[in-house]
């Protein structure tokens, strides 16, 4: 009983604060920012495995920093072998994350020029000046959203507690406010509900989360990076969700014995004591961390070349691809990756290595085709590389 | 109460259990064995040998989940006005054991929570408003019949051990059960016997520390698991883990090749996908060639002295064999010890099946919530809101008869029974194709490609319905199942990339493998189900055929009658079926559509079928 008893304790008092974020200052918006702070999958234990000792696997470790210098990339998909660390690499993500800033203990993480647009124009609310707007910085937040989250959990709904204690009707923010202009993690996303689905193809084409339900009208910022994996064996997804996804990084087994030694020791002296191992690697988080940075900064320097452009446009057109989401992300994926690079030019140099990244899960899928589609990328690739320097 | 010491025969399983009770962090045991082996009352035992007080929780295998993971506790949260959470099995088992007895039948939607919460060591509840870590850091222990169907893979990964299959005790063995069922035994030996076993495991957990295990070994044992292509690093750790506790109970200090050996049996066969290759392959070779510099292990380093890259030292110190001398003796082990358990894990499930007809579909709680309607607080997922609206006109009247009635509530609304709704779902639960190719004779080969077409374009499109394919194939004695039901182009690719031909017709063999894997899908809420059979109909090797060499030769009638028989159960099964017939040449002499009317089913004749066309026949 005296667990449930504090546990219904913890929950009212996150539902006071909840309640009362459209307030300008929410007298209980301590608990907001601590929530926000640490995500999900940090309260098991203080010490998710350091992202910087992960051995091998440099594809997704790649997609997840190009996403994270730029944000506008589309997330990525992670695609492959059980037990291959998928999980473990993302939610050590959290750690090398650099910091974003937002209004204090604003639940939807909001800048303050959203904050003062989105306010201001609120029923009852005087308009808002920018200056009055107090800030904090917070760690990028990475949400965690479970296979068994209700659609009520993630795109928010009606506080119950308010409904039945004092009949008001008080929005509860979901997992979608919390990873604005954060990550959002689906682990197994290809056996994700169908319904869960749909929402969040819906948020993520418009950024905006929309609930009408149950009597409660409201729209709040949802941006996020869609960070996703699986194991194709257990199913596939759904090609509307497929598509969503800016990166598609694929994961199979290490089968380097040394490569494996490593992971094995790294791993046992982690489970021996995790506070030392964390030490050992702080230098080399930091590190990582501040090239993470330096990259951002860099990036909108970066220029492209019309003629890298133009080779872009022919390889997705050679390979057969639809839309022109193909070339976009192309295009963005290159200049962050130049920009990791600490190169200010984009060129096919920085296209070959990304391209497959970006195009893998483009391909129309042919069960029965036996040639690989990075092997088909590549191919393609050779040839516009070929006619482009012969053309030169 | 059978007592874990009682417990006769499955040694391994023991072995097993003890292992994971020196180190948790193994994560589990799974123990494959047919009906009535006793794997459960000796997974029930595994409690006497843990510490007291440990967790033992038992999963029924219709848990809904919300009482897997936690939620609203909602008739206390009516009443108080506040919020109160209920707990859920997983978080119960924290710390603990959590036993799922029939592993192979837990719905696929518990078994993704089961395997979220093992990667955590925790379980998120993110519902109804409630947004919740709690601690689940428990060991799985399953016990599941092969002939039930799979466990899923995923799940397996996250489990340290699996006990190769043991289908059946000797006589003795069972004669010994018997006496100790029947209350022979003296009960104070089993005191005695459970108390020393219990001071064992403790002093093997102080031991477990201590234990260290060289390079080589280290190297060993991930070089047989690459040979036995086992998939992921998951593997290599548990591998490892297992062989250091096994050392620990035998109270040494020191890895020894028993133990190696009984790691590979426990973690790593189980999860072979391939024969081992005795000559290691080039690539390999070349990356062991230049030595790696020695590295100091934890302790013992005055054995490191000797370098590592010398192949016939024969040493009879183990601390002195190369990762390949140690690969060598593993690999001897799997073709002595283990010569038909290879690959069998999941294969096990492919030979003739003894469904456990579960037979019910499972109700629609998941999926959509479409609308609300009245129904009682136990009976699904209460929709709260229109629950209030409906109670919300009443609330005067109520107030005032309480008053009349002297009782006083702190409730703010005053909720009844009749007031309560509950919400109605829709799920999309596709259909499952179970496509039967006979893959004897000559057209086999047109058949099959035929086949493998239209699987991989109704996979195209399974996503959209939810669909599901499985593929049988039939020819020589029996049928076998190729892909199990699945969603996943890759797999189907990957299962139907070897298909041999050729050999004689267990036509009856087909419909009874199919049949049963209906049955299966049927356990986990698949509905609908089809069969598409690829076939000229001709049946020409009896049932029996599996299992006595003697009876590939049966009377024609009596081989029409087995088909019949099973034909008309698998109509009144409720069980659609198509039938096409690929047969060029004029010899047909009507069985193909004398197959499909016995089956209820449709007969489509098409000589020159092409994938769509067969794709196009059982959507129609």
């Amino acid at each position: 009983m005296t667990q449930t008893a504090k546990a219904a304790k913890k929950t009212t008092s996150a539902k006071a604060s909840a309640a009362k974020e459209a307030k300008v200052k929410a007298p209980a918006e301590e608990k907001a920012v601590t929530e926000v702070k640490k995500p999900a999958a940090k309260k098991k234990s203080a010490l998710a495995f350091p992202f910087t000792a992960i051995v091998g696997q440099e594809e997704m470790k790649l997609s997840l920093i190009l996403n994270i210098i730029d944000p506008r990339i589309g997330g990525v998909l992670v695609m492959g072998h059980r037990g291959t660390g998928k999980s473990t690499t993302v939610r050590a993500l959290a750690e090398v994350l650099p910091f974003i800033p937002r209004v204090k203990g604003d639940i939807y993480n909001r800048t303050v020029e959203q904050y003062v647009e989105m306010e201001s124009g609120s029923k009852g609310a005087a308009s808002i000046k920018p200056e009055d707007v107090k800030t904090e910085l917070i760690p990028v937040p990475v949400v965690d959203l479970p296979l068994g989250a209700t659609e009520d959990r993630v795109c928010g709904t009606i506080d119950i507690e308010k409904a039945l204690t004092s009949g008001v009707k008080a929005f509860e923010p979901g997992l979608l406010a919390q990873s604005n202009r954060g990550f959002l993690y689906i682990d197994e996303v290809n056996l994700l509900d169908d319904h869960l689905v749909d929402v969040l193809l819906d948020v993520a084409a418009s950024g905006k989360n929309v609930v009408e339900r149950e009597g409660i009208s409201i729209r709040h910022p949802a941006r996020f990076v869609l960070v996703g994996s699986g194991n194709p064996e257990e199913g596939e997804l759904r090609p509307q969700l497929l598509d969503r996804f800016g990166l598609h990084a694929r994961i199979i087994t290490i089968n380097d014995v040394a490569k494996r030694v490593q992971i094995v020791k790294l791993r046992r002296e982690y489970d021996e004591d995790p506070e030392a191992f964390m030490k050992k690697v702080t230098k080399e988080q930091q590190k990582l961390q501040k090239k993470i940075v330096a990259a951002q900064e860099l990036l909108p320097q970066v220029t492209m070349d019309d003629a890298v452009l133009t080779d872009i446009a022919r390889l997705c057109m050679n390979l057969g691809i639809d839309g022109h989401r193909g070339e976009l992300t192309i295009t963005r994926t290159a200049h962050a990756f130049a920009a990791w690079e600490g190169d200010k030019e984009v060129t096919m140099k920085h296209v070959r290595e990304i391209a497959g990244l970006c195009l893998r899960h483009r391909l129309r899928k042919d069960p029965l085709e036996t040639v690989d589609a990075g092997e088909k990328i590549d191919r393609e690739l050779g040839k516009v590389l070929g006619e482009a320097e012969a053309a030169a | 109460m059978i007592a874990f010491t009682d417990i006769v025969g499955m040694d391994l399983a023991k072995q097993a259990l003890m292992l994971l009770a020196v180190d948790p962090s193994l994560g589990g045991v799974v123990i494959p064995s047919t009906v009535g082996s006793g794997k459960s009352t000796l997974a029930r035992a595994f409690a006497d040998i843990l510490p007291e007080g440990t967790p033992f929780v038992e999963l029924p295998l219709n848990v809904t989940e919300d009482r897997l993971i936690g939620g609203v506790d909602l008739e206390a949260t009516l009443a108080s006005g506040v919020r109160v959470v209920q707990h859920g099995v997983l978080s119960k088992a924290h710390k603990g054991v959590l036993y799922v007895d029939s592993l192979s039948l837990l719905d696929s939607s518990a078994v993704s929570h089961i395997m979220d919460a093992m990667s955590r060591g925790a379980v998120i509840v993110e519902r109804e408003g409630l947004s919740e870590v709690h601690p689940a850091d428990f060991m799985l222990v399953g016990t599941y019949d092969p002939s039930d169907g799979e466990v899923r893979m995923g799940l397996l990964d996250r489990i340290g051990i699996i006990v190769p299959f043991t289908p059946v005790n000797d006589y003795r063995a069972r004669k010994q059960i018997v006496n100790i069922v029947m209350g022979t035994r003296d009960e104070e030996d089993t005191q005695d016997e459970l108390r020393m076993l219990r001071g064992l495991i403790d002093a093997a957990r102080e031991q477990l520390h201590k234990v260290s295990m060289t390079n080589e070994q280290i190297k060993g044992l991930i070089q047989t698991a690459i040979s036995l292509g086992v998939e992921g690093n998951r593997v290599d750790i548990f591998a490892i883990r297992a062989a250091i506790a096994n050392a620990a109970l035998s109270q040494r200090t020191e890895v020894e090749d028993e133990d190696l050996k009984l790691a590979m049996k426990l973690v790593l066969v189980p999860r072979a996908t391939r024969m081992p290759e005795r000559e290691p392959n080039p690539e390999e070779m070349a990356q062991e060639e230049p030595p790696p510099p020695e590295e100091q292990p934890q302790d013992e380093a005055e054995d490191q002295n000797a370098p590592p890259d010398e192949t016939d030292s024969n040493a009879e110190e183990e601390q002195e064999e190369t990762p390949d001398m140690i690969e060598e003796l593993m690999m001897d082990a799997v073709e002595t010890e283990l010569p038909d358990n290879i690959l069998n894990i999941s294969l096990a499930s492919k030979k003739k099946a003894k469904s456990g007809s579960r037979g019910e579909a499972l109700n629609n709680k998941r999926g959509r919530f479409v609308r609300s309607q009245p129904g009682e607080i136990k009976s699904g997922k209460v929709a709260l809101i229109p629950t209030l609206i409906s109670a919300a006109p009443w609330q005067a009247s109520r107030k005032a008869e309480q008053a009349k009635k002297g009782i006083k509530s702190t409730a703010a609304l005053i909720i009844g029974k009749e007031d309560v709704k509950i919400k109605r779902f829709r799920d999309k639960s596709g259909t499952l194709f179970i496509f039967m190719v006979d893959a004897s004779g000559s057209m086999a080969l047109n058949r099959m490609r035929q086949a493998k077409g239209a699987v991989a374009s109704l996979l195209q499109n399974a996503y959209v319905h939810r669909d599901q394919v499985s593929l049988i194939s039939f020819r020589g004695k029996q049928a076998q199942v190729l892909l199990p039901p699945s969603q996943s182009v890759d797999r189907a690719k990957r299962e139907l990339d070897v298909l041999p031909t050729g050999g004689g017709t267990p036509l009856a063999s087909a419909l009874l493998t199919g049949w049963e894997t209906a049955k299966q899908a049927r356990t986990k809420g698949i509905t609908q189900i089809m069969f598409v059979m690829i076939t000229d109909g001709r049946g020409n090797i009896p049932l029996g055929a599996a299992y006595d060499p003697n009876a590939t030769k049966a009377p024609k009638d009596e081989l029409e009658k087995e088909v019949e028989a099973l034909a008309l159960s698998i109509q009144a099964d409720g069980i659609a079926s198509i039938v096409v017939d690929t047969q060029m040449n004029y010899l047909s002499r009507g069985e193909a559509p004398k197959l499909a009317q016995k089956l209820g089913g449709r007969y489509f004749y098409l000589p020159n079928a092409k994938a769509e066309q067969i794709v196009e026949a059982a959507l129609s």
